[in-house]
């Protein structure tokens, strides 16, 4: 059993959940800007800067950001663990997988931060 | 991309012309052929978690059907990129 101190819950379940929850909210931001895109014939930029300029949108849009965050962190951990580990490799495992856990960690970090930054900055 | 497409007009612009050039295009599909096959196995995965799809037969017939849809998803996104 991996020591459980780089999940992202307090215990297996909680990550479960938040899987999940995520998902729900990543397909529906996928459906909706896909729908939006596609039924919008030659969309122009007053159109597009007008939809981020609303304030649902902006938020529907940073509860993306952070839903893929927690979902991409959930799932490559669960990958990280199955694959960089002491069993496959000795102790190199883990060093080599808390460095690409860091690494993950720096871009999810700043794809947050320069999201916002984008979303409020305009 | 997102930060250009809502920076200004002239760089709204400038992101429509970079996107007719034909290795952002691939690059671009490539991405949306991966989040449609990760998106349908997601659904059936979490379709799984009702219970639905877990015997043997369910469980091939589902496997079917997300490599099925995904591949249709792949050829729509590639008629909506070119």
């Amino acid at each position: 059993m991996v020591t459980a101190v780089t999940n992202l819950g307090r215990s297996g379940l909680y990550d479960w959940l938040i899987q999940r929850a995520s998902a729900l909210v990543l397909t529906a931001y996928t459906l909706f800007i896909t729908a939006y895109i596609l039924f919008t014939p030659d969309l122009t930029y007053d159109q597009w800067q007008a939809l981020f300029g609303q304030l649902w949108m902006r938020i529907f849009t940073l509860l993306t950001l952070l839903s893929i965050v927690t979902h991409a962190w959930i799932g490559l951990w669960s990958v990280l663990t199955d694959y960089l580990t002491e069993r496959l490799m000795g102790f190199k495992g883990t060093i080599m997988r808390l460095l690409a856990q860091g690494l993950l960690a720096l871009v999810a970090v700043t794809y947050t931060l320069w999201g916002v930054e984008i979303i409020w900055g305009f | 991309m997102l930060d250009a497409s809502l920076a200004s007009e002239e760089q709204f612009v400038a992101l429509q012309e970079t996107l007719t050039n034909p290795v952002w295009q691939v690059i671009i599909w490539a991405v949306l052929a991966a989040l449609a096959y990760h998106l349908v196995a997601g659904v059936r995965h979490m379709l799984m978690d009702c219970g639905l799809g877990e015997s043997l037969k369910g469980g091939r017939l589902g496997a079917i059907v997300v490599v099925v849809l995904s591949v249709v998803l792949i050829v729509l996104a590639g008629v909506w990129v070119w």
